[in-house]
C-alpha cells in the first residue's frame, strides 16, 4: 500500500486536533477537537483500505463519546477567570514535559532495541462497502448501539430531569 | 453408606438438630446431645480395633476422601468419645443456667465429628481439612466466654494459626518431594525433609499445647466457660496433637532413635515440663494452676516420644491417654468447686473438702495420679517415661524429675488451699455438686485407679498394637515398673515434695503459700519477678531460666512488638500515605499513571517479541 | 436460545416504561427479580442444548449470535447473584418510588451489558457491550445526583474513555491483520503472526485497556471514588461484578480464546496482579473509610484473580474462575453489610462505629463468614480458590509468587482484623445505643450470600466437576 501525500497530510491534521484537544482551555473546544480528531481517524482508516474498522469508528467514537463529553460538561460549573488562568499555568507547566517524555521514550526504544519492523503481518481481505457492513455483518453490533442509545435516554431521565421541588443539578 | 462414614456424621446430624431447636427446648436439647454423644461413643467402642479403609472421590488431583480405621485411630476416636460423652453429662448440669448451654452443645458436637474425621483421615489434605476447621470451633468455643474472651479466642486463633501454616508448608513440602499425601512414606530426615518434618511437628506440639505455643491456654482456663477447657486443651486437643506427633514419628518419617529431631523433641518437652510447672506453682486461681500442669503434662509425652526408644514412646502414649483422663477430671472438679463456691481464686477457697466430700476424692484421686504416686497411672506412664529419658541422657531425666518434684509440691498446695484449712465466711454453706457432675469425675477417677492397678489392659490392649509387638520385644512394660531404682528415686523425690509443703506450710502457717519459699529462692524469684513483670511473657519462644534469657526474650518481645506496633504500622502508613499521594484524586494522575504503565507493558511485550 | 438472557430484559424494560405508571413501578421489582432468577437458575441448570438451540422467530429477526460456555456460565451465576443482591438492597435503601423504578431501569440494562459481555464471541461486540454496561455504571454512580457521585462517576467516564481509546485502537489494528473480529478468526490469524511488532503493540494496548477496566494497580486509580461515591447499592453491583465482567472476565477470556498464553504476556498478568496484591492490601491496611478499605480489598482480591489466570494452567484458570466467583459473593455481600452500616450508622467512617455486632448480629455475623471467606481459611470457598491458585503457580515454578500470594492472606486477615475490631467488637461510642438490626432486605441478602459461601466451600468437589472442570474446553 502506498502512503500518499493526502494521508500525510491527514495524519499532521490528526496529530494536530489531538493535540489541541488535549491542550484546550475549555471542555467543550476539545469536545469538538476530539469530534475532528475521530472524524480525520475515520476518514485516515477508510482510505487505508479498511472501511469495517472505519464505521465501528465512526459510529462509536465519534457519536457516543461526543455524546458522554457533551453530558459531562453540562454537569460541570463555569470557570472563574482566576481559576482559569491558574489552569492554563498548570497546563503549560505539565506540557514542557511532553517532549522530554517523547525524547525519553525515543531513546527507551533504541536502547531496549526494540524491533522496529512495521512491516504489516498481511493484508487482510477489504471488505464491502458501508451499507453491508452495517446491516449484514456487524447486525449484533448495531442492535448493542440500539441499547447504548437507550441507556443515555435513561441516563437524561435519571440525570438531568429531576422534580420541580429539587435543586436542578 | 460406610460405617466410618457415621462417627463424623452423627455428631454433625445432631448439632444440627441441635442448633434447630429453640433455645428454651433445654430438656430436648440435652437429650439430644447426651444420646448423640453416647450414641458415638458405643460406635468407637464397636469399631475398635477394626480395619477399614473407605474412599470416596474429593476434590481431584488424585486426592481422595479416603477414611482408615486401625488400632491406633480408633484407639483415640474410642478416648475422644468417651470424653465427649461425659462432658456433654456434665455440662448439661454446668452450663444450665448460662445462655450459651446451645451454642455450646452444637460446638462441641461438631468438635466431636472434626476430631473423628481428623483421627480416621487416611491422608494430610484430608486431615488437613478437619484439623482447620477445628480451629473454628475453638475459635467458637472460647468466645462463649463473653466479650472479654474475644482476645483470647483471638490470641488462640492467631497462635495455631499461625502453626497451622506451618504445618500446612510442611504437608506441601512432604507431598511435593515424597510425591505422596499419604501418611506411610517413610520419608528420610535429611535436607528438605527434616524441614518438613520441623513444620509437621510444630503444627503438632501447637494443638497439643506444648510450649511454645502455649500461652493462650491459662488465658483460656480464665476467660472461656470450663468445659470448653476441660474439653479442648484438657483432652481432644492433646489426644489429637499427641496422635499426629506419633504418626509423623512412626509412620511418615525415618526417624532415628539417635537423630537431631530426636534431641529437639526432647528438648522441647523438657523445657514444657520445667518451665509450665515452674508457673504453675505460683498460680493463685484453681483453673489457671491447671491449666500450666496441662501445658507442663505435655512435655512428658512430646519428651516421652521424642526418646524414639520403644519405652519412651509407650511411656508418652501411655501418659497422653493417662493424661486426659485426669487433667479433664481436674478441670471439672475445678468446674464443680467453681459452680458450688463461686469463685475459683484460691484466697477465697479453704475447706470445701468436707462440704463436697466426693469431688475432693475424684480430686485427691487425680491429684496423686498426676503427681505420680504409685500405685495410680501417672506413676506408671512416668515410670516409662523416665525409663526411655535416662536411655538418652540423664539431663532430660533429671528436666523430667525435678517437673514431677514442682508438680508434687504445686498440687499439694492447691489440695492444701482449696479443700482443707479453715473455710472462707462467705461460703459456709457451700453444697455437693449435681450429680450429672460428679458422674463424670467418678468415672474418670475410677478409670485412673483402674489404668494404673491394671495398668496391662491399657499398654497390651491399647498402646502395644500402635507400635507393633516387634518393636516392643525384649522389655516388660506392665506390672510394677521393672527398674527399682528409678522406681524408689521417685518416691523419694514425691516424699521430698511432701516434706517440701510441711516446711512450706510450717514456715508460712497456709497451704497456700507453702510454696513461697521457692518463690523466693535466689535465682527463682528473678525469673518470677520478670515473669511477673511480663518480660517472660509466653509468647516468647524459648523463656530464658537466668536473668539474661530473660532479657533477651523481652528485647525479642520489644522486637516483635516493634515489628507489629511500630514498623507493620509505618510501613503501612507509608504506603498508604504514597498510594494517598497517588490517589490525589485528580484523574489526570491517574490517566498519566495509567499511559505511563501502558507504555511501559506495550515495551515489554514488544521487546519479547 | 442464549439471546433470551439480552432480549427478554431489554423488551421487558422497554415494555415497563409503555405500562401505566404505578402498574410499571410495582410490576419492576419482580420482574427484575424474575430476569435474575431465571438467569441464575439456566445457568445452574446448564442444558447445552438449550443455549445452542436457535429460538426460532427470534434469532432469524435479529439474528444475534451468541454461545454460552463454561467459563460463561460463571459469570451469568455472578451478575444473576449479585445484581439479585443489589436489586433486593436497592429496594430497601431507595424509597422513593419514582426513583427505584429509574434504579431498576438501569440496573436491567447494565445486567444486559454485562450478560452481552460474557456470551459474545467477536472482540468488536465485546466492545460494544463493554460501553453499554460502562455507560449504564456512570449513570448508576451518579444517581444520587450529589458531587461525589458526580465526581466518582466522571473519574470513571474519563478513565473508561481512556480504556475505550486503547482498545478501539488495538481492534482497528487487529483489523488490519484479520478479515474479521470473531474470537476464532482472529486466534488463528494472531497465532499466524505471532511476533510481528504491529499485532504485539495491538495486543499489548488492548490488554492496558483491560487492565484499566479492571482497576488492576497502578490502573486503578479511579476505581475507590468511584466505589466509595456510588450508591450503597450500585456499589454492591460495581464491586461484586461490574469491574470483573468489564475487565477480569474479559482479560481472561481475550487471552485465554484470541491472544493465547504466551510467555510476556502471563509474566505482564503475573507481575500486575502481584503488584495490585500487594498494593491494594497495604492500602487497604490504613483506610479509614469501611467502602473505600472494601474498595482497596477488591483491587487486592481481583490481583489474585489475574495471578491464577496469568499462570495460563487449567489449574491457575479454574482457580481465577472460582475466586472470580467468590469474590462477587463475599465482597457482594461485604457490601451488603457496609449498606446495612450506612443505613443505620449514618456513615461509612470507620473511626465512628464499635461494638455493632451486638445490635447488628447479622450484619457482624454475615461480614465475618466474609471476611474468612477472603481471607482464605478453611473451608470456606475462599480457600480453595487461593488453594488452587497457589497450586497452580507452585506447579508452573513460580514459587515466589505462590509465597507472596500466602503471605499477602495473612495481609487480608490483617486489614479485615482491623475492620472487625472498629466496627463490630469494643465498646458502642456514644449516640449508637439505640441502634437496631437493618431491615429484613438486607439482612436476608446478607444472609443467603453467607450461605453460598460457606456451601460453595463445603460442596467444592461438586462444584470442581461440574463447574470448572469443563473450563478446559475455553483454550483453543
Amino acid at each position: 500500500m502506498n502512503v500518499t501525500n493526502t494521508d500525510m497530510l491527514l495524519l499532521v491534521l490528526m496529530t494536530i486536533a489531538a493535540l489541541w484537544t488535549v491542550m484546550a482551555r475549555s471542555l467543550l473546544k476539545a469536545t469538538i477537537g476530539l469530534a475532528i480528531t475521530s472524524a480525520v481517524i475515520t476518514i485516515l482508516i477508510f482510505r487505508l483500505n479498511s472501511p469495517l474498522a472505519a464505521v465501528f469508528e465512526l459510529s462509536v467514537c465519534t457519536g457516543l463519546i461526543t455524546v458522554i463529553f457533551v453530558s459531562t460538561i453540562s454537569l460541570t460549573k463555569p470557570l472563574t477567570h482566576k481559576e482559569i488562568l491558574e489552569m492554563s499555568k498548570a497546563r503549560h507547566k505539565r506540557y514542557i514535559y511532553l517532549p522530554i517524555i517523547l525524547v525519553a521514550t525515543g531513546i527507551a526504544l533504541l536502547f531496549l532495541k526494540i524491533p522496529n519492523d512495521f512491516t504489516l503481518p498481511r493484508l487482510a481481505t477489504p471488505a464491502t462497502n458501508v451499507r453491508n457492513v452495517m446491516w449484514n455483518i456487524r447486525h449484533l453490533d448495531l442492535f448493542g448501539q440500539i441499547i447504548i442509545m437507550m441507556i443515555g435516554a435513561f441516563g437524561v431521565v435519571t440525570l438531568f430531569i429531576t422534580k420541580d421541588d429539587k435543586d436542578g443539578s | 453408606m460406610n460405617m466410618l462414614l457415621l462417627p463424623i456424621l452423627i455428631p454433625i446430624a445432631s448439632a444440627i438438630i441441635v442448633l434447630l431447636l429453640p433455645k428454651s427446648a433445654k430438656l430436648l436439647r440435652d437429650t439430644v446431645t447426651l444420646l448423640s454423644t453416647f450414641a458415638n461413643a458405643l460406635l468407637a467402642i464397636m469399631l475398635f480395633n477394626k480395619e477399614i479403609l473407605v474412599s470416596y472421590p474429593w476434590v481431584g488431583f488424585g486426592f481422595e476422601f479416603s477414611l482408615r480405621l486401625y488400632n491406633f485411630s480408633s484407639f483415640i476416636m474410642a478416648a475422644a468419645a468417651s470424653f465427649g460423652f461425659l462432658i456433654a453429662l456434665y455440662s448439661s448440669a454446668f452450663t444450665a443456667a448460662k445462655n450459651y448451654s446451645k451454642s455450646f452443645f452444637v460446638y462441641l458436637l461438631i468438635s466431636l465429628a472434626l476430631l473423628n474425621g481428623a483421627v480416621l483421615s487416611n491422608n494430610l489434605l484430608l486431615m488437613l481439612f478437619f484439623w482447620e476447621a477445628l480451629l473454628i470451633t475453638q475459635f467458637g468455643m472460647i468466645m462463649l466466654g463473653g466479650r472479654l474472651a474475644f482476645r483470647t479466642a483471638t490470641k488462640a486463633f492467631v497462635i495455631i494459626g499461625a502453626s497451622d501454616l506451618c504445618m500446612m508448608v510442611g504437608i506441601a513440602i512432604y507431598g511435593f518431594s515424597s510425591g505422596s499425601f499419604a501418611f506411610s512414606n517413610n520419608m528420610p530426615l535429611a535436607g528438605l525433609g527434616g524441614l518438613a518434618f520441623v513444620l509437621l511437628m510444630i503444627g503438632a506440639i501447637a494443638k497439643a499445647g506444648s510450649m511454645p505455643f502455649h500461652s493462650w491456654i491459662p488465658d483460656a482456663a480464665i476467660d472461656a466457660p470450663l468445659p470448653v477447657v476441660a474439653m479442648l486443651p484438657g483432652a481432644l486437643e492433646k489426644l489429637l496433637g499427641i496422635y499426629f506427633l506419633t504418626r509423623i514419628s512412626l509412620d511418615m518419617f525415618r526417624a532415628e532413635t539417635g537423630s537431631w529431631v530426636s534431641y529437639l523433641l526432647m528438648i522441647v518437652g523438657s523445657i514444657t515440663i520445667l518451665f509450665a510447672v515452674m508457673m504453675a506453682l505460683v498460680q493463685k486461681d484453681y483453673k489457671r494452676l491447671l491449666s500450666y500442669h496441662a501445658i507442663s503434662q505435655i512435655g512428658y509425652m512430646v519428651l516421652g516420644i521424642g526418646t524414639f526408644v520403644p519405652v519412651g514412646i509407650v511411656g508418652g502414649l501411655f501418659h497422653m491417654i493417662n493424661n486426659s483422663m485426669y487433667k479433664c477430671c481436674l478441670f471439672l472438679t475445678g468446674g464443680a468447686v467453681e459452680k458450688q463456691a463461686g469463685t475459683t481464686n484460691l484466697e477465697k477457697l479453704g475447706g470445701i473438702g468436707s462440704k463436697m466430700p466426693v469431688t475432693f476424692a475424684c480430686f485427691l484421686v487425680t491429684a496423686l495420679a498426676i503427681s505420680g504416686v504409685p500405685p495410680f497411672n501417672g506413676f506408671f506412664s512416668k515410670e516409662l517415661v523416665y525409663d526411655g529419658a535416662l536411655e538418652r541422657g540423664w539431663i532430660f531425666y533429671l528436666a523430667a524429675l525435678v517437673g514431677s518434684f514442682f508438680t508434687a509440691a504445686s498440687f499439694l498446695k492447691l489440695g492444701h488451699a482449696a479443700y482443707l484449712g479453715k473455710a472462707d465466711k462467705d461460703r459456709k454453706d457451700v453444697k455437693e455438686a449435681p450429680y450429672q457432675m460428679l458422674i463424670p469425675m467418678v468415672l474418670i477417677a475410677l478409670a485412673c485407679i483402674l489404668f494404673g492397678v491394671y495398668n496391662k489392659l491399657p499398654i497390651k490392649f491399647l498402646i502395644q498394637p500402635v507400635l507393633g509387638v516387634d518393636r516392643l520385644r525384649g522389655h516388660n512394660y506392665w506390672g510394677f515398673p521393672p527398674n527399682f531404682i528409678l522406681a524408689i528415686i521417685s518416691v523419694v523425690v514425691l516424699a521430698g515434695a511432701f516434706l517440701n509443703h510441711i516446711y512450706g506450710v510450717k514456715k508460712t502457717g497456709s497451704g497456700l503459700k507453702a510454696v513461697d519459699h521457692i518463690y523466693h529462692a535466689p535465682v527463682l524469684s528473678e525469673i518470677y519477678d520478670a515473669q511477673a513483670k511480663g518480660y517472660l511473657d509466653p509468647y516468647n519462644i524459648g523463656l530464658g531460666f537466668l536473668n539474661i534469657f530473660s532479657i533477651a526474650a523481652s528485647w525479642f518481645d520489644k522486637a516483635v512488638d516493634w515489628f507489629y506496633n511500630v514498623f507493620s504500622v509505618k510501613t503501612a502508613a507509608l504506603l498508604t500515605n504514597a498510594s494517598r499521594r497517588l490517589q490525589n484524586g485528580n484523574y489526570k494522575t491517574y490517566i498519566i499513571l495509567s499511559m505511563a504503565t501502558t507504555v511501559l507493558i506495550v515495551l515489554f511485550l514488544l521487546r519479547s517479541v | 436460545m442464549s439471546s433470551v438472557l439480552i432480549l427478554v430484559p431489554l423488551f421487558g424494560i422497554i415494555g415497563l416504561n409503555m405500562l401505566p405508571r404505578n402498574v410499571a413501578r410495582r410490576a419492576a421489582f419482580w420482574f427484575a427479580a424474575a430476569v435474575f432468577t431465571a438467569e441464575i437458575l439456566l445457568a445452574i441448570v446448564h442444558q447445552p442444548a438449550f443455549w445452542t438451540e436457535a429460538l426460532v422467530r427470534f434469532d432469524s429477526f435479529f439474528r444475534l449470535k451468541f454461545s454460552v460456555d463454561s467459563l460463561s456460565r460463571i459469570m451469568l451465576i455472578c451478575i444473576g447473584v449479585v445484581s439479585l443482591s443489589s436489586l433486593v438492597v436497592a429496594k430497601s435503601t431507595v424509597s422513593d418510588e419514582k426513583e427505584a423504578f429509574k434504579f431498576i431501569n438501569i440496573l436491567i440494562t447494565a445486567s444486559i451489558g454485562m450478560s452481552g459481555i460474557v456470551m459474545v464471541k467477536d472482540i468488536f461486540s465485546l466492545y460494544v457491550f463493554l460501553e453499554i454496561a460502562a455507560l449504564s455504571s456512570f449513570i448508576l454512580i451518579a444517581f444520587n445526583k450529589d458531587i461525589n457521585g458526580l465526581e466518582g462517576a466522571f473519574k470513571y467516564l474519563i478513565l473508561s474513555a481512556v480504556a475505550t481509546v486503547l482498545m478501539l485502537t488495538s481492534i482497528a489494528i487487529l483489523l488490519l491483520d484479520s478479515p474479521d473480529t470473531a474470537f476464532s478468526t482472529l486466534h488463528n490469524e494472531i497465532a499466524h503472526s505471532r511476533g510481528n511488532f504491529i499485532v504485539t503493540f495491538a495486543i499489548g494496548l488492548f490488554i492496558c485497556g483491560l487492565f484499566i477496566k479492571g482497576g488492576l494497580v497502578p490502573f486503578h486509580g479511579w476505581l475507590p471514588d468511584a466505589y466509595m461515591a456510588a450508591p450503597a447499592p450500585v456499589s454492591i453491583l460495581l464491586a461484586g461484578v461490574m469491574t470483573k465482567a468489564c475487565g477480569i472476565y474479559t482479560l481472561m477470556r481475550i487471552v485465554a480464546s484470541v491472544f493465547g498464553f504466551t510467555d510476556p504476556i502471563k509474566n505482564t498478568m503475573m507481575l500486575i496482579g502481584m503488584i495490585s496484591i500487594l498494593v491494594g492490601a497495604f492500602a487497604a491496611l490504613g483506610q479509614t473509610n469501611f467502602k473505600r478499605m472494601l474498595a482497596y480489598s477488591s483491587i487486592s482480591q481481583v490481583g489474585y484473580i489475574i495471578l491464577g489466570a496469568g499462570t495460563g494452567t487449567f489449574l491457575g484458570l479454574a482457580g481465577a474462575a472460582f475466586h472470580l466467583f467468590n469474590h462477587a459473593i463475599f465482597k457482594g455481600l461485604l457490601f451488603v453489610n457496609s449498606a446495612a452500616l450506612e443505613e443505620k450508622v449514618g456513615t461509612s467512617d470507620m473511626s465512628r462505629m464499635g461494638g455493632l455486632s451486638e445490635r447488628m448480629p447479622v450484619t457482624g455475623a454475615t461480614s465475618v463468614i466474609a471476611m474468612l471467606s477472603a481471607s482464605g481459611v478453611p473451608p470456606l470457598a475462599g480457600f480453595w480458590s487461593k488453594l488452587l491458585i497457589v497450586i497452580a503457580l507452585w506447579q508452573i515454578g513460580h514459587y515466589a509468587y505462590a509465597a507472596i500470594a500466602i503471605l499477602a492472606s495473612v495481609l487480608t486477615l490483617a486489614y479485615f482484623l482491623y475492620m472487625q475490631r472498629q466496627v463490630f467488637f469494643g465498646k458502642l461510642p456514644p449516640g449508637l445505643e439505640g441502634l437496631r438490626e437493618a431491615g429484613n432486605g438486607l439482612t436476608l441478602t446478607a444472609s443467603a450470600l453467607a450461605v453460598i459461601t460457606v456451601g460453595a466451600g463445603l460442596a467444592f468437589p461438586y462444584i470442581y466437576n461440574h463447574f470448572l472442570l469443563p473450563l478446559k474446553e475455553i483454550f483453543f
